[in-house]
């Protein structure tokens, strides 16, 4: 009987907690639906909260010593919705502020489309507006549904296409980028080449979240806005090259089309790299119409090709060291040992290989030869050698495979050996006329200019210099120099013959006041025109700290060509070398 | 034929389930609705699939309604213990090697199924005590059964709170008292829980709001005088104080144990006004779509609050501001009062129930809804703090449809029975 009695007493407990709680809901809902209610409808109405994604400043790009290369400005841009530009062609207000701003119709128009094609739902009316085109937008906004100035930062290369090539430039992230990279919306702005692109993750940074207050039409009010996440900077990027030495460098080459790259030992790190011509990354962060673009991208003169790394040449003469190296390893001749004096050329089976002086050197010497830089000599040296040791001595150095590991479609060069010539040709259907060309760096041989360079920096320290880097900070990760196979007196002995070659061979015009200049000329011969005039150095000749190449292209002997720009640039550097804080050995 | 396809018991409470799901439907296409004019770009709503999603669940949970219904009871309480067992190793599994999902390890991937063992947990937990209690109760009560039972609900508890997941894990407390009242509890021990509640939330006032420790001071004072003149044993007495001096100091202890999040939720509740954007957005947003849908709401599928994005989880855990919005005080209340039928007719069928397995089981359920109603209604109207809770078969989420269906079926088969054996 007491359970029964217990049980109903429990469940009539249980009965008042819920009705006791359903009143309490019942009731607090009533409060709020109707005695609160006009309160509410009013919040709901004129409180509504939008969020805005805020892009973070993306990181500066810095030289050596600081300055910048790449910042970020303020513009201000006149855009409207993108259904203001219907199917039937664009809406009222679209026509009224084209004919207020002056813009060519049709062009303004096609822009607009493009824009809207890649999926925006803003388009950039007036890109970089004036403060007066702003005024006049401001002042009439309520009689322009859908109008809008947008401020937002755009990327800015303070020098113009000088540093162009490294940098690289930013631009309006793609469809297919949308859909492979994290994290971008669209509009937001991502690396395409060189270093923008590379160190994408690096300069980014991370985009905010900001709520604001919107009224019905979705303007923002301006009242109480606050941050759900804070924008994020991305972080500079220093690079390894010293502007003042760039801009020597650049003036150097004038309006040729030419590459040059200077690079410190034993660091390795490019102080300086030039490829002309150059196009302005100004151009292309704004958004490009098409016939700009067109006209950049068909240039004859291929101002986007990165020359440094892409542009592959035949070394010509700058090969020699290389091919003196591999016949001394082999012991097949001394350091002065004399060979058949040169007549101007040398007859190998019907056919009569060329010195470049016709004229002929007379007896020459190992050391002769590379001072005056006689063929003769060095196509006997090729008949010596196989055509895999020659190989072996050059890839040793680097050469025929890509190593500045930064810029996409990075060329390889190329060194040929047995495997490739059977492959090329056929087994058993070349000669050693082969290594007759590759004796003296033409033929097959292919090096890009940083190759190039990395060849003279090697040989000034017998090799001590790890693959090169165009970027400082973040600190690049390093791979421990090669190590060469040549006896150290071999290459202390083609180190004294470079040194020759600029004291009374044929690189007397890179020499340089009060410094000991080593180097090697060289012409890159080209079967599509003139001559491309080469020059390989390194300075001082005692303790190196700076390499260079230069590369002309079509501008015939590189020992009167390229030899003088070298030593006027290397001028410039020890006349400048303690205030940049340069070649400081600790 | 028609009887096929009806589940066994009490039919008001099947026509409950089902009103309540066509009401899940119904708004869960509304919210899905795509979102027109300038808030697109804001937000880009919630897929229509989803809507498609739970209606599969739907169906699913009907049949399993179906079945749980007919069973035999004394299957179920044979099963209960290894079934508890499973649940337990399910959840121990996925804090294992469960899938992060915004920074919580709930779901076990079955295929293109997520499932929560912690919802099915739930359903285990309370057949099993049942089967413990009852069986306690049919050779006298004991206080080890009662222990026991506590041993039961703590485990799965801890195991969700690590999760974490605070709100599921407050639902086995509940389930827990709702039964261990209705097994009798000794009137000291709901006399010192109670007061022991009491000073902790006097404890956590005095540090956090006034920021001095006089109030629980007084409290104490106030509490020493009263014991010092009450007709209790010498043992009880010092018993009481102790706990609530325990609990008093502990709490600061367990304050500081709380993740960021949850310690700034509790904040804005006492002060929605500090966080508007942050923390309080949600309480905020709720309340105001709710306020704003009057007494007649603002018509179904015409909700402007939801659509625009300032209702935050609008699909899940606050499908009740839509329905408030919407559809107003009056059909906000109408759907209370389906719940009002379930809680209502479970109690009755605990109460006339002739085996004591089947009057837990009821209680069990009845303690499931109440809970689940009262806290998430509570929250989406600003009476709580935020914490993440489903309204049952409302919200959209298979698993807890699914338990809550498998729930609702144990209560008709309960109820089948109380009438004819």
């Amino acid at each position: 009987m007491r359970r029964e009695h217990d049980v109903h007493f429990r469940s009539g407990v249980l009965r008042g907690v819920v009705s006791l709680l359903l009143a309490v809901l019942v009731v607090n809902l009533f409060i709020m639906t109707v005695a609160r209610h006009a309160e509410y409808k009013g919040q709901a109405l004129e409180n509504r909260q939008a969020r805005f994604h805020v892009r973070a400043p993306r990181g500066r790009i810095l030289d050596r010593h600081g300055t910048p290369v790449a910042d970020n400005m303020f513009v201000a841009d006149v855009t409207v919705a993108a259904r203001s530009l219907g199917e039937d062609g664009p809406d009222s207000t679209l026509v009224r502020l084209m004919t207020w701003f002056d813009l060519p119709r049709q062009e303004t128009l096609d822009r607009l489309a493009q824009q809207k094609e890649r999926g925006r739902r803003r388009l950039v009316l007036v890109p970089n507006a004036s403060l007066a085109q702003v005024t006049a937008v401001e002042e009439r906004v309520r009689q322009l549904p859908g109008v809008r100035v947008d401020t937002q930062a755009r990327r800015r290369y303070l020098h113009g296409s000088l540093v162009a090539h490294i940098t690289g430039y930013v631009g309006e992230v793609g469809r297919a980028e949308l859909d492979t990279a994290a994290g971008y919306r669209i509009g937001d702005d991502i690396g395409k080449l060189g270093v923008e692109a590379a160190f994408e993750d690096v300069l980014r940074g991370r985009a905010g979240l900001k709520l604001e207050e919107v009224n019905a039409s979705g303007r923002i009010v301006g009242r109480r806005a606050v941050w759900m996440r804070e924008p994020r900077a991305g972080s500079d990027v220093r690079l390894t090259i010293s502007l003042p030495l760039q801009v020597a460098l650049r003036e150097l080459l004038g309006d040729r089309s030419a590459c040059a790259v200077a690079l410190s030992v034993p660091g390795g790190e490019v102080l300086a790299a030039c490829s002309l011509p150059a196009y302005d990354p100004n151009l292309l962060t704004g958004g490009i119409s098409t016939d700009a673009w067109q006209q950049l991208a068909n240039d004859p003169a291929k101002p986007f090709f990165n020359r440094i790394v892409q542009a592959t040449y035949p070394p010509g003469s700058l090969y020699k060291p290389v091919t003196s190296l591999a016949a001394l390893y082999h012991g097949l001749v001394g350091t002065e040992t004399y060979l058949e004096p040169c007549t101007g050329g040398l007859l190998f089976g019907d056919r009569t290989f060329h010195c470049w002086r016709r004229t002929g050197h007379g007896e020459v010497n190992h050391l002769i030869a590379m001072a005056h830089s006689c063929d003769t000599y060095y196509y006997q040296l090729g008949l010596m050698l196989d055509i895999d040791q020659l190989a072996v001595a050059a890839r040793a150095f680097g050469l025929g495979s890509g190593n500045a590991g930064i810029f996409t479609a990075e060329a390889a060069g190329n060194v040929p050996d047995r495997a490739w010539y059977d492959e090329r040709f056929g087994r058993g259907r070349w000669t050693r006329g082969v290594l007759l060309n590759n004796a003296i760096g033409q033929g097959e041989l292919l090096a890009t200019p940083l190759q190039m360079v990395m060849l003279a920096a090697r040989l000034a320290v017998s090799g001590r210099v790890p693959d090169p880097v165009f970027v400082a900070d973040p600190a690049p990760v390093r791979e421990a120099p090669p190590v060469l196979p040549f006896a150290e007196e071999h290459l202390a002995w083609v180190r004294g013959s470079l040194e020759a070659v600029v004291e009374w061979g044929t690189g007397k015009a890179a020499q340089v006041p009060d410094v000991v200049v080593a180097g090697k000329t060289g012409t890159s011969q080209n079967p599509h025109g003139e001559d491309h005039a080469c020059f390989m150095c390194y300075a001082p000749a005692d303790r190196p700290e700076v390499a260079l190449a230069i590369i002309l292209e079509n501008a015939g002997h590189g020992g009167a060509e390229a030899a003088p720009l070298a030593g006027v640039w290397l001028a410039e550097y020890f006349a400048r070398r303690g205030e940049l804080g340069l070649g400081v050995v600790p | 034929m028609i009887h096929m396809l009806l589940p066994a018991g009490d039919r008001r409470i099947f026509l409950a389930w089902f009103l309540l799901c066509l009401a899940s439907l119904a708004l869960l296409w509304s919210v899905t609705e795509p979102i027109r004019g300038p808030y697109e770009q804001i937000d880009p709503g919630v897929a229509k699939g989803l809507f498609w999603k739970q209606a599969m669940w739907m169906l699913l949970s009907y049949v399993v309604l179906l079945g749980t219904s007919r069973a035999s009871l004394r299957f179920l309480e044979n099963v209960a213990i290894p079934f508890f067992l499973v649940s337990i190793l399910l959840l121990v599994l996925i804090l294992a090697i469960g899938p992060k999902i915004g920074g919580a390890r709930r779901w076990l991937a079955l295929g293109p199924m997520r499932l929560q063992p912690s919802e099915l947990a739930k359903v285990a937990f309370v057949l099993v005590t049942s089967g413990l209690l009852g069986r306690a109760m049919e050779g006298g009560r004991s206080l080890a059964a009662m222990s026991l039972s506590f041993v039961l609900m703590a485990a799965p508890m801890l195991l969700v709170l690590r999760e974490p997941d605070l709100g599921t894990s407050l639902v086995f407390l509940a389930m827990w008292g709702g039964m261990v009242f209705w097994y009798g509890l000794p009137g000291i021990l709901i006399l010192g829980a109670g007061s022991a509640a009491l000073s902790a939330v006097i404890m956590f006032y005095s540090e956090s709001v006034v920021q001095q420790a006089l109030p629980w001071g007084v409290y104490i004072v106030l509490l020493v005088g009263v014991l010092a003149v009450a007709r209790l044993a010498i043992l009880a007495k010092v018993s009481l104080l102790a706990a609530n001096v325990a609990t008093g100091i502990g709490i600061p202890f367990f304050w500081d144990k709380l993740q960021p999040y949850q310690q700034e939720r509790i904040l804005t509740f006492f002060d929605p006004g500090r966080d508007a954007f942050g923390s309080g957005y949600q309480a905020i947003q709720s309340r105001v779509a709710i306020g704003s849908g009057g007494l007649f709401g603002t018509h179904y599928l015409q909700g402007t609050q939801k659509g625009l994005a300032f209702l935050p989880e609008r699909h899940t855990d606050f499908i009740f501001s839509v329905a408030g919005e919407e559809l107003g005080f009056f059909g906000a209340v109408a759907l209370l009062g389906l719940f009002a039928v379930i809680i209502g007719r479970g109690i009755e069928h605990a109460t006339v129930a002739r085996r004591p397995f089947a009057r837990f089981l009821a209680i069990g359920v009845v303690s499931y809804f109440t809970f689940h109603v009262f806290v998430n209604v509570a929250i989406t109207t600003g009476l709580l703090p935020v914490t993440g809770l489903p309204l049952p078969l409302l919200s959209y989420g298979g698993s807890n449809l699914l338990s809550s269906s498998i729930l609702l079926g144990l209560l008709l088969n309960v109820s089948s029975r109380s009438f004819d054996d």
